[in-house]
């Protein structure tokens, strides 16, 4: 599995993707919109993007909405990682085609649930 | 900061005798991570003089707050996923057939701050259950029950296992909280109830979810458990454990079925009474 | 009408303060406890530090977040799970605080009535300039030891 991070933070692109390597996805990383869409026009294949909402150049919902004006990519797993937590952000963002919302701050274990939820990771078997 | 073994042991003993959960040895750091700030708004230095504060002169209540404290558990929405496709995708459309009218009751037991009916009642929402569904969600830990009640969770609640279609379309933002919708409260009653004791009202109950409960328990006590439970269940209902529990080697009246690509158990039909 | 939050309608509890635990329990410390109101006045600050972010649309205004330099490092050792004694580059410690800053802003954006767009953050060793607006709101935390402003500003 392969992800990309989309995130103006660096640290926050360092703490999402230490949590998805923890869980065994190759990652690649882009600071904005248009550096993701730019990877994904290269050819680069990913599993999930997780995407920030508010960031220079080419924000997350605009991300959202080309990814799915793309057949080629449909198989990509949107989820939104943001501190936009409005109910209508979170609509707006569903409407455009992302699978999930992730509201920041979230712990590694909220990351894991949601992609659990996605079939991206199999649910353990906890004592 | 190390919790002394004396401190563990009381506090073990007290736990397991109000709620049978059973703190093994390696669960100091629980103790004094959910005990600190009850002993800081005591105004004591650490747990430990905490504890020896409430060896000398505790009140019921401050006996109460430590096994509240101990046996609250982080609970996520919609926990391990498939036991709420079971019930959505083959169990209630069973019950509820082309022509039933009978109620279809559930009983969520230890259900801690109201995660898991309030997924059952989620799962069920757009099935034709209308005003059939009842749902029974019971605790032994009265603050937690009142937390449940309020359908009220904060924002790190709701990141955790909730989907994101689920949210929007059932809460709606409170403050710096998120509020369930009032139409899923009112399929739920919540009372408090200790699994120690005969079955709660409601019953007898199609299905009861039993969910991470029993691996808190030692054997004696999961056998106890689960036969107060045979009495809860209508013959042909179902049992949902936890992912890591069984009844297999504990109660030998249960049968295990599988329920699409998962599975829970019924009453032995050649052993039911 | 300038940005308001209905802080009677919570019944004693303060949002922000609420959202500001919600930040460090999960990203920053875990330790429930850590974190908690300022009491008595705030100290002058050695090497302040501001972070902040504008909200937009009907009800302009603006969260900002004063510490010392010191706290910002430690406040990034913790979103980065560093060790106490781990150097921590400027270039992370400008991110990481204008990411709580980030994070904090569009939390309080959720509760404000009619909210616009989030800008970017800054992050500052003066405090903003330009006009001065009307403080609207103040949370003084006391984070093991070390103070951190939250504030909420009007700019209309």
């Amino acid at each position: 599995m392969r992800a990309l991070v989309i995130d103006d933070s660096r640290t926050m692109r360092r703490i999402i993707v230490g949590v998805l390597r923890s869980l065994g996805f190759e990652t690649l990383e882009a600071a904005d919109g248009r550096e993701a869409l730019d990877l994904l026009e290269s050819g680069v294949s990913v599993d999930l993007a997780c995407i920030d909402w508010n960031m220079p150049v080419m924000n997350g919902l605009e991300f959202v909405v080309a990814v799915r004006a793309h057949r080629e990519w449909r198989d990509v797993t949107l989820m939104m990682v943001t501190t936009e937590s409005e109910h209508g952000q979170i609509v707006r963002a569903l409407a455009a085609g992302a699978h999930e919302y992730l509201i920041k701050p979230f712990t590694a274990d909220a990351i894991r649930e949601k992609l659990q939820l996605l079939g991206l990771v199999e649910w353990e078997v906890s004592a | 900061m190390t919790l002394a073994s004396e401190t563990f042991r009381w506090v073990a003993d007290l736990v397991h005798s109000r709620s049978a959960i059973q703190l093994e040895p390696g669960k100091e750091y629980l103790v004094e991570s959910r005990l600190t700030p009850l002993a800081r708004a005591a105004g004591d230095e650490d747990v430990d003089a905490y504890v020896r504060a409430l060896r000398a002169r505790g009140t019921v209540e401050a006996l109460r707050g430590v096994v509240e404290a101990l046996t609250t558990n982080e609970t996520s929405w919609f926990r391990d996923a498939q036991p709420f496709r079971s019930l959505a995708d083959h169990i209630v459309p069973e019950l509820l057939g082309p022509t039933g009218t009978a109620p279809v009751r559930i009983w969520s037991a230890a259900c801690s701050s109201g995660q898991e009916p309030y997924s059952i009642a989620m799962a069920l929402a757009d099935l034709a259950t209308a005003g059939r569904l009842r749902v029974v969600a019971t605790d032994l830990n009265r603050q937690v029950l009142d937390r449940a009640r309020s359908g009220r969770y904060s924002q790190l609640e709701v990141n955790r296992g909730l989907p994101a279609p689920m949210l929007v379309q059932h809460f709606a933002r409170a403050g710096a909280d998120w509020e369930i919708a009032p139409a899923l409260r009112t399929s739920i009653t919540f009372a408090e109830h200790n699994l120690l004791d005969a079955p709660p009202a409601g019953g007898p109950f199609d299905v009861v979810f039993l969910r991470n409960v029993l691996i808190y328990f030692d054997l004696a006590t999961k056998r106890e458990v689960l036969r107060r439970v045979r009495r809860a269940i209508r013959p042909g209902g179902y049992l949902l454990l936890g992912a890591a529990e069984t009844t297999i080697g504990i109660d030998d009246e249960w049968e295990r079925v599988s329920l699409g690509r998962g599975s829970g158990y019924r009453l032995s039909t050649r052993r039911a009474a | 009408m300038s940005a308001s939050i209905d802080l009677a309608a919570f019944a004693g509890t303060d949002p922000i303060l609420t959202l500001a635990r919600e930040v460090f329990s999960a990203m920053i410390d875990p330790d429930p406890a850590a974190l908690r109101p300022w009491t008595g006045d705030v100290p002058a600050l050695v090497e302040a530090t501001y972070a902040w972010v504008d909200l937009g649309g009907e009800t302009p205004g603006r969260v900002l977040l004063t510490t010392e330099r010191a706290t910002a490092t430690r406040l990034t050792r913790g979103l980065l799970g560093l060790a106490d004694d781990e150097p921590v580059e400027d270039a992370d410690l400008v991110d990481a605080f204008g990411e709580i800053a980030n994070v904090l802003g569009g939390n309080v954006k959720s509760l404000v009535p009619d909210p616009g767009a989030l800008t970017l953050p800054t992050v500052a060793a003066t405090s903003p300039a330009g006009p001065v607006p009307d403080l609207l709101h103040e949370v003084r935390l006391d984070w093991r030891g070390d103070v951190l402003v939250i504030a909420l500003w009007s700019l209309s």
